[in-house]
């Protein structure tokens, strides 16, 4: 079973494929900071209303701490516990991708804010900046729940390690960034912070892959073990949300406290509910708010998108491309 | 709920009133039947923040019309009047009231040229009268909105706009028009969107900067430090006022060659690309788009290698190049040895310093011999696979056939006239030398303006459009500012212009016609045919008037070839031709070159229509500019699916959900799936024989994509080796598609009760409503 303590080192034959499929994947998506082009964004900046600055500055001072929180948790409490190589193997790029994202955030920042103490204000946002400071305490709380935890013995262990798992998903890679690429979309509907917004493209893109990965291990242990996802369980996963909902909102309040056209904290609210709701549903659990999205900016992240490269450095490319020179080939 | 407050221009504060909202866009809505103003009100109200301002209101409610686009089509009719208005309200508060007003204002700020200037001036009540402001009415919110960001000129320091969208298209007719009746004509084609030059005209025509070419092809430096530096300054001074630019650097020697002067080893050719790269990634132009160039090289070059991995997003910095595109410049002798499993040798150009200058046999043989002095042999094979991966992982590296690009040209008549290289998008096929650049202004008929579903194309418009093209695009290379000596030196021996098309693919939905049918084949094959006689005979009639272009003589029409015989084909309209032939005979051709079928990006969204000879990339897909996004919707579909009752929420769930394709909508007949296909979902094969059977009657080339969503090295080197045989002078980018994707946030999560459910019972799925 895939949380059986131990460090299972056989890939073949192979257990999990498709969690080796996922990290097939995840290669082919390879994306560098350098590719980023932020040079337009400076002038943007330059353009925006008090109000926005506002937004963009907070909203920066999360990232730069967001992922290296996420790549922690990662290490100190996923990759021991999910005895699968293939699995492993993707938890370890995971841990890549969570790295780069920490770097482009970090080449963001040092771009984005030149006056040195202004930066290092920035980047002690957990510790200075109380709507930021409450959502970390709510990630360490969770990382903290099974950090003691060496060996998964018993199906408390299991569900500890499943709740925490969840809460990295769904809450924070689900919530606390999903909430904080609604932000960045919202600009980016505006043609504003290109830069910030085709790499926040490339980090969303990478983090809906460790969401859907951390389902598939969900999905996974309660296939095996079926009991161990019950009422009490669900109700557990709710009052998480319902808590990383909160503090986003609170979050959300400081973003928006001018006024931000085209963003009131009325939608969202709403906005927030509606993505715990549909974490909820991934998880087969009843939705808490019954809300719906009342972003049509974020319907525009649904569909496929053409640039002009003129405008903008195309993105949507593959690496890691086989095969030989053949010419016979139906294309 | 709290009272929602607004800000007005003088300072007030005035409590939001919805029916005041509703009031104004029911307004602007008129006979669009299918937009609800109380839904776009109320959304918009609650986007809104208390103490707002009524610009951010007028903002917010064009933005949220335009967001209902995906729901129906009309809001984006709805978006682009709400948006003509608030431009307009912009440009009177300045105090403009009429078209002459507009230039006059603009002319004090230090805008407009003094010709045009005074040109307006002196006609200033007709061409008043002649500005149609329900004009305004033909554009979609997208293309309205490039123009309000892009093309409309701004005071240079309050940065509001000093001239409508008509008041625009009016000031670019002027700045190349010699008499009134001229102007309006040129302006009411414009306006209408059946024609539209391209964007460096749009944008600096009757300026005082009034650079209005596309393209500039400069040939590799030569193999000195000053040549190269030299090269540097040009590209910046091109890209600077709005050209993009193709470069070849096949003249320069390769990594460890010699250097005389100072007894050192060369670095090659990467350290001095990445010196370019930088070079054009500095030049902005004008604010309203980066500046671009392509670098072209021959494959037997010693640095092809690195040259190939320029783009790739690993490895060391210092030897990769994110803002430069790559084109292959490949004589068909490579060819040749990759379809007989050959060897290839590398050569230094200090080595063979000719064989950029030869093509055909002449090449074979000089190249042949200098094989002997090798650098490095390699697989053929195996370059040829390199080349295909790095199309496959960066789109980039184009196929263009040196060979073939050269024999079918009407400027090689002469031994000494050769064609290096292609321009930044793979259409423009000039002769050039060290101190001749080509150049090359564009100019993009909307087929879709021409076609109706009763009667197919309207032959007799189609004409008397190009017609009109043609004389203006001639036009503007007397009118022309040069920003190099070089690009002086050849635009007014050749004269060459190329004229395009777009909105194929609206001409196919129109009439039916699946993209790889007979059928649309055959029509834009007589398309083109037609664009490229008419083009030829108007360019007869200009040499008629002011004489042919200077170096008519070297020319291949001078000995009596016309681009179709170069191909070796017969023509539909055989007499047309043969008329043309005797009137060319004695007349000449006042220019060398006249057509060519460009991207087409920006003026195609302008005039709403697809890009140039493409296929649709999906029926949903959202566009990205530096204006933001924007849903773009196939409303030939919308108007298919209406008509059957199929235009419903779950239907749009659906579509989205598959990203824009209807491949898996049961309820549409096969045929009407088929007709839908997007780019992902048609035969390349096809797109391919499209493009060759319309290139006879190309005299340049086109810009040809090719889209592949999972690509292998396999797919790719199969379908280029049929491009080749096929004859084709060009390819452009290789689209594929990102392997995992974001996410989808706004359709239902599908559980896998729910994916079961909708298998058997689409219609009482839930997770569909």
């Amino acid at each position: 079973m895939l949380l059986d303590p131990g460090m299972d080192l056989t890939l073949r034959p192979m257990k999990y494929p498709h969690f080796f499929d996922r990290f097939k994947d995840a290669i082919k998506n390879t994306w560098t900071v350098e590719e980023v082009d932020l040079h337009s964004d400076l002038a943007d900046l330059g353009k925006l209303s008090p109000a926005e600055q506002h937004l963009v500055s907070r909203l920066v001072a999360f990232f730069a701490t967001g992922d290296t929180i996420v790549a922690n948790n990662l290490v100190l409490n996923l990759y021991q516990h999910v005895n699968s190589p293939e699995g492993r193997l993707y938890l370890s790029r995971q841990l890549f991708e969570e790295a780069v994202h920490v770097q482009f955030y970090l080449n963001l920042l040092d771009t984005y804010v030149p006056d040195l103490d202004e930066r290092a204000a920035a980047f002690s946002a957990v510790e200075n900046i109380p709507s930021i400071a409450r959502k970390a305490e709510f990630c360490f709380k969770w990382i903290d729940s099974i950090f003691e935890l060496r060996t998964l013995r018993t199906r408390d262990d299991r569900r500890a390690f499943l709740l925490n798992l969840i809460c990295f998903a769904a809450c924070i890679e689900g919530l606390f960034f999903y909430g904080a690429f609604a932000y960045v979309y919202y600009l980016r509907s505006r043609g504003l912070l290109h830069g910030l917004a085709s790499g926040t493209n490339w980090v969303f893109r990478d983090e809906s892959m460790h969401m859907a990965f951390a389902f598939d291990v969900v999905d996974q242990v309660r296939a095996e073990e079926p009991g161990l996802f019950d009422a009490d369980m669900a109700q557990q996963v709710r009052d998480m949300l319902a808590e990383a909902v909160e503090c986003e909102v609170q979050f959300a309040e400081d973003l928006l406290e001018q006024g931000v056209s085209g963003m009131s904290l009325t939608d969202m609210r709403e906005y927030l509910q509606h993505v715990a709701d549909r974490r909820l549903a991934v998880l087969g659990i009843e939705p808490l708010y019954g809300s719906r999205n009342p972003f049509a900016f974020m319907e525009l992240q649904d569909v496929q998108e053409l640039s002009n490269f003129f405008e903008r450095r195309v993105s949507a490319y593959q690496v890691g491309v086989t095969g030989a020179v053949t010419f016979d080939d139906d294309f | 709920m709290t009272v929602m407050r607004v800000r007005k221009r003088n300072g007030d504060l005035e409590t939001v009133d919805v029916n005041k909202i509703v009031r104004a866009v029911e307004r602007r809505a008129g006979d669009l039947s299918e937009v609800d103003p109380l839904r776009v009100a109320t959304k918009t109200i609650s986007g809104l923040y208390d103490g707002a301002t009524t610009a951010e209101l007028d903002k917010l409610s064009i933005q949220t019309a335009a967001e209902l686009i995906g729901e129906e089509p009309q809001y984006s009719r709805l978006a682009a009047r709400l948006l003509a208005a608030f431009v307009e309200k912009e440009v009177r508060h300045q105090g403009v009231a009429s078209f002459s007003q507009s230039i006059r204002y603009a002319h004090q700020q230090g805008l407009i040229g003094d010709a045009t200037a005074a040109f307006v001036a002196r006609n200033a009540r007709k061409l008043d009268d002649a500005v149609d402001e329900d004009a305004d009415r033909n554009f979609e919110y997208f293309g309205l909105r490039t123009v309000a960001d892009r093309y409309l000129l701004r005071h240079p320091l309050s940065r509001e706009v000093v001239e409508t969208p008509q008041y625009w298209l009016l000031r670019v007719a002027c700045g190349l028009s010699a008499n009134p009746a001229e102007a309006i004509g040129f302006y009411r084609l414009m306006s209408s969107l059946a024609y539209l030059p391209s964007s460096p005209t749009l944008f600096n025509s009757g300026t005082r900067h009034t650079q209005m070419s596309s393209c500039f092809l400069v040939d590799s430096p030569r193999d000195e430090l000053d040549s190269i530096y030299e090269r540097y300054h040009q590209v910046a001074k091109l890209s600077k006022f709005s050209g993009g630019i193709g470069i070849s650097w096949t003249r320069i020697r390769g990594r460890g060659a010699l250097i005389r002067g100072t007894n050192g080893k060369s670095n090659g050719i990467v350290p001095f690309l990445k010196t370019l790269d930088a070079g054009v990634a500095a030049v902005n132009q004008g604010g309203r788009r980066k500046g671009a160039a392509c670098v072209y090289l021959e494959p037997w070059h010693p640095d092809v290698e690195e040259f190939l991995e320029l783009r790739d997003n690993t490895g060391e910095e210092s030897r990769r190049t994110h803002n430069l595109n790559l084109a292959n410049w490949i004589p068909d002798e490579f060819m040749r040895r990759v379809e007989s499993d050959g060897d290839w040798s590398l050569i230094d150009p200090t080595d063979a310093p000719d064989l950029p200058d030869l093509y055909g046999e002449a090449f074979d043989e000089a190249y042949r011999a200098a094989e002997k002095k090798a650098v490095k042999s390699v697989k053929a094979r195996d370059l040829y696979g390199r080349m295909m991966r790095t199309l496959a992982q960066t789109g980039n590296g184009w196929m263009t056939f040196k060979d073939r690009s050269n024999a079918l040209s009407n400027q090689t008549g002469r031994p000494g006239n050769t064609i290096h290289l292609s321009n930044l998008c793979t259409e423009i096929l000039e002769v050039n030398s060290d101190d001749e650049t080509a150049v090359c202004n564009l100019g993009s008929v909307n087929l879709a303006a021409h076609v109706t579903a009763s009667s197919g194309v309207d032959w007799p418009k189609l004409r008397e459009t190009v017609r009109t093209a043609v004389v203006f695009l001639d036009r503007v290379i007397d009118i022309n500012y040069y920003p190099s000596p070089q690009a002086a030196a050849s635009n007014p021996r050749w004269r060459p212009v190329g004229l395009g098309l777009m909105g194929l693919q609206d001409a196919f939905f129109t009439l039916r016609l699946p993209f790889d049918s007979a059928e649309a084949r055959e029509l834009s094959t007589r398309v083109q045919e037609e664009i490229l006689l008419t083009a030829l005979e108007t360019s007869v009639a200009l040499a008629e008037q002011s004489g042919p272009h200077p170096s008519y003589a070297e020319t291949r029409a001078a000995e009596g070839k016309l681009h179709p015989d170069l191909w070796g084909v017969t023509p539909a309209q055989t007499e047309r031709w043969a008329e043309l032939r005797a009137r060319v005979a004695e007349h000449g051709l006042r220019n060398s070159l006249l057509v060519a079928v460009a991207p087409t990006a920006t003026i195609a969204s302008v005039a709403g229509c697809y890009e140039c000879i493409e296929p649709q990339v999906s029926n949903l897909f959202k566009r990205e500019t530096m204006s933001g996004e924007f849903l773009q919707i196939n409303t030939y579909l919308v108007r298919e699916l209406k008509s059957r009752g199929l235009w419903t929420a779950p239907i749009r769930e659906q579509i989205k959900r598959a990203e824009g394709s209807v491949q898996g909508i049961a309820e549409l007949p096969a045929d009407v799936r088929e007709l839908f296909r997007t780019a992902w979902e048609l035969p390349q094969r096809a797109l391919i024989d499209l493009a060759a059977a319309r290139a006879p009657y190309i005299d340049q080339s086109q810009s040809l994509n090719l889209f592949l969503s999972a690509p292998t090295i396999g797919k790719l080197s199969s379908m280029y080796l049929h491009a080749w045989k096929s004859g084709l002078k060009t390819t452009y980018y290789l689209r594929s598609r990102p392997a995992t994707r974001i996410q989808q946030a706004t359709v239902p999560v599908l559980t896998a009760a729910a994916e079961a459910c909708s298998l058997e019972n689409p219609e009482s799925c839930e997770a569909c409503q």
